[in-house]
């Protein structure tokens, strides 16, 4: 059996997985895995711990608890692992007075996994010029530049904190084209945190929601669809929804119809024949099991 | 991005669309579909969710796997889908569509059938 198991392995697996910052807990007793061929979004509110999580996870926060990442140790054997991940940090700049040819120069000598070759190729995607330099380049030119450079290195996972902050429409869209067209294949696999859940949504395979450095929920997007459901309703059968203890009840639209509850698991039948059956949104489950408890009794 | 409704799975409504898009002849019957990864970056969705989409054209009989190829619209495929379009219209569209002209009043007389084209 051990033969057969070894190519299903997950790429990252953690259990029991916590970070301490003196007597706080940034990450909490998480326990996943990531497989190959996924894209995963973790998401979370500002100090949920996403960035202290994926820091961890290439070697650069100390955890309690235990996490391998592609087999290796990350504190242990953090060089290996940096060969074969690839890694935008939240704070990821490139240098200012660079050309983005002396970029690939540079990645070349730095990194044995990276290919010249494919960088200019990924580059020609984008209308970055291998001759501009890194300041005169907007921000959503430098994003798509950094992604360029980091998926020409022939690894299996890549680990992206915030890639999307604060670049405008087109670029995010330009960025995940890129992302889904050159890296997902089937086989790597891609760790998204974002706050931009709505948009992200249809790409994901998996999620993994974090509150307050605990991990609230971890399943496939496929899953998502089966446990949870969300019902639309008139506003006069409000009270009844309420009084079947949904997770979370929201305002789908404007005018007397456009009410909706979310419950975890199947309603009884009494229940579910007061509404109309929809698809969960992530966004919802987001705010149905990320929210603080003082804030329970104000949603509506 | 398109917007991808609450109503149903995504899968399903990708499926539609590129039904819709069948049916006008883009691509044509037997050419080729456009790959997986080529329809996941066009609509930003996991490449499953695009499998599974294209899967459920495949059960319909619009398309099929040519091995080592990929996937191909079947010959027939325009006509399955338009006998289907006819019959979801004549099932589910046209008795609402009846019931509001007749509440309107409004007569086969005043539709002008045989202007149009």
């Amino acid at each position: 059996m051990s033969e057969i198991t070894t190519t299903a392995e997950p790429l990252v697996e953690a259990r029991g997985l916590s970070v301490r910052y003196g007597a706080k807990r940034a990450v909490d007793e998480v326990s996943f895995t990531i497989a190959r061929g996924r894209v995963v979004g973790l998401l979370g509110h500002n100090g949920a711990g996403k960035t202290t999580l994926m820091r961890a996870m290439v070697g650069l926060a100390r955890p309690e608890g235990t996490l391998r990442v592609l087999g290796l140790d990350p504190r242990r054997d953090r060089v290996a692992l940096l060969q074969s991940t690839c890694y935008i940090p939240d704070v990821a700049i490139l240098p200012r007075w660079a050309r983005v040819d002396d970029l690939i120069t540079l990645m070349s000598g730095l990194h044995p996994k990276f290919s010249a070759e494919r960088a200019r190729q990924l580059l020609r995607r984008t209308s970055v010029a291998l001759s501009d330099r890194v300041r005169t380049l907007s921000k959503g030119m430098v994003v798509q530049a950094h992604l360029a450079l980091v998926a020409a290195i022939d690894a299996r996972l890549m680990i992206l904190d915030e890639p999307t902050l604060g670049l405008d429409v087109l670029s995010r869209k330009a960025f995940y084209e890129m992302l889904v067209d050159e890296w997902c294949d089937g086989e790597r696999s891609v760790l998204i945190s974002t706050h931009q859940v709505e948009e992200i949504e249809s790409l994901l395979s998996d999620v993994l929601m974090l509150n307050d450095g605990k991990l609230v929920l971890s399943t496939s997007l496929e899953d998502i669809d089966t446990r949870f459901v969300a019902l639309s309703h008139d506003a006069a059968v409000a009270e009844q929804m309420a009084a079947a203890h949904p997770l979370l009840r929201y305002r789908t639209g404007p005018g007397p119809g456009g009410s909706a509850a979310l419950f975890d698991g199947v309603p009884p039948a009494h229940v579910q024949a007061l509404g109309r059956r929809m698809r969960p949104s992530l966004v919802d489950l987001f705010v149905a099991l990320t929210r603080k408890p003082e804030l329970d009794r104000t949603q509506f | 991005m398109p917007p991808w409704d609450q109503r149903q799975p995504i899968y399903q409504q990708l499926a539609d669309l590129l039904a819709a898009q069948l049916l006008d002849g883009d691509p044509p019957e037997g050419q080729a579909m456009p790959s997986v990864r080529v329809l996941a970056a066009q609509y930003l969705l996991n490449p499953l969710t695009v499998n599974r989409a294209l899967q459920a054209l495949g059960d319909e009989g619009l398309l099929e796997n040519r091995r080592g190829l990929g996937l191909y619209v079947t010959a027939g495929a325009r006509e399955r889908l338009k006998a289907a379009e006819r019959r979801r219209f004549l099932e589910t569209e046209w008795p609402r569509l009846r019931e509001r002209l007749r509440r309107l009043g409004i007569g086969a007389e005043q539709l002008h059938w045989g202007d149009a084209r």
